[in-house]
């Protein structure tokens, strides 16, 4: 009986092995590493991946659904997605087991995560390093030109995580209730004076509220002399604190009188204002990934009446990566996965408003005609960010300065009455 | 009774100590796991040094003493008020059809996870909530929904209005419970009805001669639900404030931020939750004394009313408040499920779609599948251990010290909080990699006591004469326990297993540590989703939420009826 089991298997290897050897090199890749790659394949064949992932959106719960499909198809992976109510979850799931001496047989194999998470698993070593740029697609992104590939929140990755998607702070309005919204950082504040109660953000540490205050914080200090201003690029000091959050304290002190329920209450989690501006509570609203409100507009969750711009002072934007923690079980399963999450299938499904909308880290140039193609969407959604609809990309600070905010916003409102 | 040593006996000998075990070592491994981190010793992070770092970093949290006024105020007022409310319900409908009926229309929310619970009276209290959208704009005049801190006040009153509502039915089913059990049944119709001849009013008889007598049987589940309230998180979480939160779900964000090192204030923060939930427990206990001191008097002083008419006028008042506003919350939920685009101040969505319950249903059978065999196994062990303690009770003939009983109530009145965490630590430590049997033993840490006492007061009150006339016809005491005693208790035992059930169904904290995210539950899935942006989902998932355990309160209550009719 198990002999019968195993021959298919058997027949199944032997072909791949005879594809291989016949295709000739897709890109150009030396032979040893084309070869360590193979290695990696074969060793991922049966594989149960884990990728521990934020699971707080229909969208990209679905999206990876089709994920696992397409990984169980292609390369025989068993892809698990373990749906978080935030990373940080995991980020502490790896420590404890480190911690607990479980070096090899870790639970998580592949994590969704960016910014602060990032930092802090890279500078207490959770992370297994050096591996994306052998992944074949990473080629893909052009990262000798982008350094955005490389660097998260300021931090080299040093191939401890490959890139996914990128993102940029949107906002959006209910142009039912709103005829011009607010374009610029200081016109939210006037315009927040004029309607009060129908903004908020969330509260640190919550990713998308130190989104916002950090989209303010630069904004604030655009004016400032470069030296001082560039210190928001590296870790702050107590000195370039009391010199860079000065005007953001100010500026909040001025506008949280103005917000949803008087900025007595912020909710905890970003995603929430979407629900708010749904029960028509609020008016207006930002998100990380602008795809995200012309699905929600589609299941019913926000009016069809919902608008989406960029801020004309600036947008946010970061890219957000998968990783591997370096106590992961079925770390050549992750990397596979790493990879395929890379591949123009991927990226092309996933940037498509209907799936997700997720910009791709593709470097489109670097593609074919046809390719390119797979990459563009065929009707533009009203609610949808128009796509000539931009303004200048604000890179994210240093990941030391979101910690300091969080800290620091906690002292003044974390205890209000 | 002869009892001989079968493989039998000797299971039952051993079983009331491999279930006190079963209880005890998690919660001690995981009290310890929690106690060297509060004083600073983590390892993991390079730190081993013994000090007070986390508790200084603790007391010097902004608001600290507001959270510990909060967890403090919302658990025992809100337990107040569920045992007031449980007083005047049980007063004023004692020997009444109605008080049956309340209790069918209360029982379900028993079985509602708290972070169902929580989730729909949001939905109803909210600014933009079903309450709201009742009354606008014709009564309230707002074409918006009005910018007020409900829920998550600063106060706490929405926690304190989930948790009443959430006490609620559990006392009401413990005093009937009690209630109905023989010889206190007949003391206190009796007393009752002397009362009332001697001309005493129903809810002053009520107080006077029945109360006192009930009280203990309600005790220590009052003492549990003061306990789990004062550390709960979903409630807080889903309807408290946060600026600050409670200290239970501060401990909890504490433990899952980011910054590694804040796990040693959060230890520290579990050690003075225990403490908290102590206090909590005392000031109840100096409330009865209080009481029992204040009211000595008036027991005897032979007053026959106390405005007994005003009392049952109010208490019908507010018997009909409650059950309209579940009544409403569970048609919010369903009209949410269904809802299309739903726009403020519409009492009715704009169109009804099915679009939700397609999306949520195609992704849900394994997540079903999963809770459904975790409860099982866990409900299944318990079940096996507490009939067999409780034969083993028989056997001996003597009831579980109380220093036993005590113990199985452990895991309810330690706040999981606090041991939680740590049991994770442990178990990284020894290496155990096996999910779905740690989660079951999770579960079964808060399984195994609703087990344990629903199923207690039955076989305790078996009527011991059929197993004997079985056992003097030389039936060996399996063959007794399983073809005399088990026939006999089949209601209680199905009554008990759905409880266990819908126990097991609403854990959230033990599934998502234990199982480390790989087993996903209605219930983890729930708050996850509610963390998210869609309200119509959430409404899909808390609706199941409900079903589930629904479920098999059903089949409790048909299976008897079906297959086991009296045979008298």
């Amino acid at each position: 009986m198990p002999i019968i089991k195993n021959k298919p298997l058997r027949l199944r290897r032997w072909l791949i092995w005879t594809l291989l050897l016949v295709c000739p090199g897709i890109n150009a890749q030396t032979s040893s590493e084309k070869t360590a790659w193979q290695q990696t394949l074969q060793d991922a064949r049966n594989d149960s991946v884990y990728f521990y992932a934020w699971g707080g959106d229909p969208q990209v719960n679905r999206y990876l659904e089709w994920v696992t499909k397409r990984v169980d198809n292609k390369y025989g992976i068993n892809l698990e997605h373990v749906k978080l109510a935030q990373t940080s979850d995991a980020v502490s799931r790896v420590l404890a087991e480190t911690s607990a001496g479980n070096t090899s047989a870790g639970q998580v194999d592949l994590l969704w995560i960016n910014g602060l998470n990032f930092a802090t698993m890279a500078t207490n070593n959770l992370l297994e390093a050096n591996w994306v740029s052998n992944l074949p697609n990473f080629a893909l992104t052009n990262p000798d030109q982008n350094p955005a590939m490389t660097m998260d929140f300021g931090m080299p990755t040093n191939g401890m995580e490959a890139p996914w998607g990128r993102a940029a702070l949107t906002f959006y309005y209910n142009s039912a209730t709103v005829s011009t919204p607010p374009t610029t950082l200081q016109q939210l504040l006037t315009w927040s004076v004029l309607n009060p109660g129908r903004f908020t953000y969330a509260k640190p540490p919550d990713f998308l509220g130190l989104s916002f205050l950090k989209y303010a914080l630069i904004i604030l200090n655009q004016q400032q002399d470069v030296g001082i201003y560039e210190q928001l690029y590296v870790a702050p000091t107590p000195q370039s604190e009391r010199q860079l959050l000065s005007s953001l304290w100010a500026f909040l002190d001025k506008l949280h009188p103005h917000l949803w329920r008087q900025g007595q209450y912020f909710v905890s989690d970003g995603t929430s204002i979407r629900r708010l501006v749904g029960d028509s509570e609020l008016d207006l609203g930002f998100t990380f990934s602008a795809s995200d409100i012309p699905g929600a507009v589609d299941r019913f969750d926000l009016p069809l009446s919902i608008r989406s711009y960029a801020m004309k002072d600036g947008s946010l934007s970061n890219v957000h990566f998968v990783t591997i923690p370096v106590n992961a079980k079925h770390k050549a399963g992750a990397k596979v996965v790493a990879n395929f999450l890379m591949s123009i299938e991927a990226q092309a499904k996933k940037q498509q408003p209907s799936n997700w909308g997720d910009r791709t880290v593709l470097d489109l140039s670097l593609l074919a005609l046809d390719k390119q193609l797979l990459f563009s969407s065929p009707q533009q959604h009203p609610s949808a960010l128009p796509e000539l609809d931009t303004s200048p990309s604000l890179s994210e600070p240093h990941p030391q300065w979101s910690a300091v905010i969080s800290k620091e916003w906690k002292k003044r409102y974390g205890a209000k009455q | 009774m002869i009892v001989d040593t079968s493989l039998f006996t000797r299971w039952v000998k051993f079983s009331p100590s491999i279930l006190i075990t079963l209880l005890i070592m998690p919660v001690v491994a995981g009290l310890l796991g929690v106690i060297l981190p509060a004083f600073g010793w983590l390892p993991a992070l390079g730190e081993d040094t013994v000090d007070l770092r986390g508790f200084e970093a603790l007391f010097a949290t902004p608001g600290f003493v507001k959270m510990l006024a909060l967890s403090f105020s919302t658990s025992f007022v809100s337990t107040f008020f569920a045992v007031l409310l449980s007083i005047l319900i049980l007063g004023n409908y004692f020997n009444s059809k109605l008080l049956g009926h309340i209790q069918t229309l209360l029982g379900p929310i028993l079985v509602i996870p708290h972070a169902a619970a929580a989730i729909a009276i949001g939905f109803l209290i909210a600014p933009s909530g079903l309450i709201m959208r009742l009354f606008s704009p014709w009564l309230s005049g707002a074409e918006l929904p009005p910018d007020i801190l409900l829920p998550n006040d600063p106060y706490g009153f929405s926690i304190i209005l989930g948790l009443t509502l959430k006490e609620l039915p559990f006392i009401l089913l413990m005093a009937m419970a009690a209630m109905q059990q023989k010889e206190i049944k007949q003391a206190i119709e009796g007393q009752y009805k002397v009362a009332l001849s001697l001309g005493y009013h129903p809810f002053t008889s009520f107080c006077k001669a029945v109360l006192p007598m009930l009280y203990p049987f309600i005790r220590l589940p009052i003492y549990a639900i003061l306990a789990y309230s004062s550390a709960s998180i979903e409630i807080p979480l889903i309807l408290g404030p946060n600026t600050p939160p409670t200290l239970a779900v501060a401990i909890m964000q504490w433990f899952n931020d980011v910054d590694l090192h804040l796990r040693i204030q959060a230890s520290a923060g579990a050690l003075v939750q225990i403490m908290l939930t102590l206090c909590v427990l005392f000031t109840w206990w100096l409330l009865e004394q209080c009481v029992k001191r204040v009211c000595l008097s008036s027991l005897i002083n032979g007053r026959r009313t106390y405005a007994d008419v005003t009392w049952k006028f109010l208490t019908h008042c507010i018997t009909l408040v409650v059950l309209f506003a579940i009544v409403l919350a569970l048609i919010g939920l369903v009209l949410w499920s269904f809802a299309g685009y739903w726009s403020f101040p519409k009492a009715y969505p704009d169109q009804l779609v099915t679009q939700h319950w397609q999306s949520a249903l195609q992704q849900l059978p394994e997540t079903i599948s999963d809770t459904i065999l975790v409860a099982l196994a866990a409900t299944g062990v318990a079940l096996f251990l507490a009939l067999f303690t409780l034969e083993a009770e028989q056997q001996r003939r003597t009831q579980l010290s109380s220093f036993t009983s005590l113990m199985i109530y452990l895991p309810l009145l330690v706040p999981s909080i606090a041991f939680l965490f740590g049991i994770v630590w442990v178990k990284e430590i020894i290496g155990i990699n096996a999910v779905f049997s740690m989660v079951v033993v999770g579960h079964l840490l808060f399984v195994m006591p609703y087990v344990f006492l629903s199923l207690a007061t039955s076989y305790r009150k078996l009527d011991l004469r059929y197993a004997k006339v079985a056992a003097s016809l030389g039936r060996s005491p399996w063959s007794v326990f399983y073809s005399v005693k088990l026939p006999q208790l089949m209601p209680p035992i199905l009554f008990s297993s759905a409880l266990g059930l819908a126990i097991s169904f609403s854990q959230y904290l033990p599934t998502l540590l234990l199982g480390g995210g790989r087993i996903n539950t209605l219930t983890t899935e729930a708050v996850a989703i509610a963390s998210g942006a869609s309200r119509r989902i959430s409404a899909v998932y808390v609706i199941l939420q409900i079903l589930l355990p629904a479920f098999g309160f059903i089949l409790a209550w048909l299976i008897p009826k079906l297959f086991f009719r009296p045979r008298y």
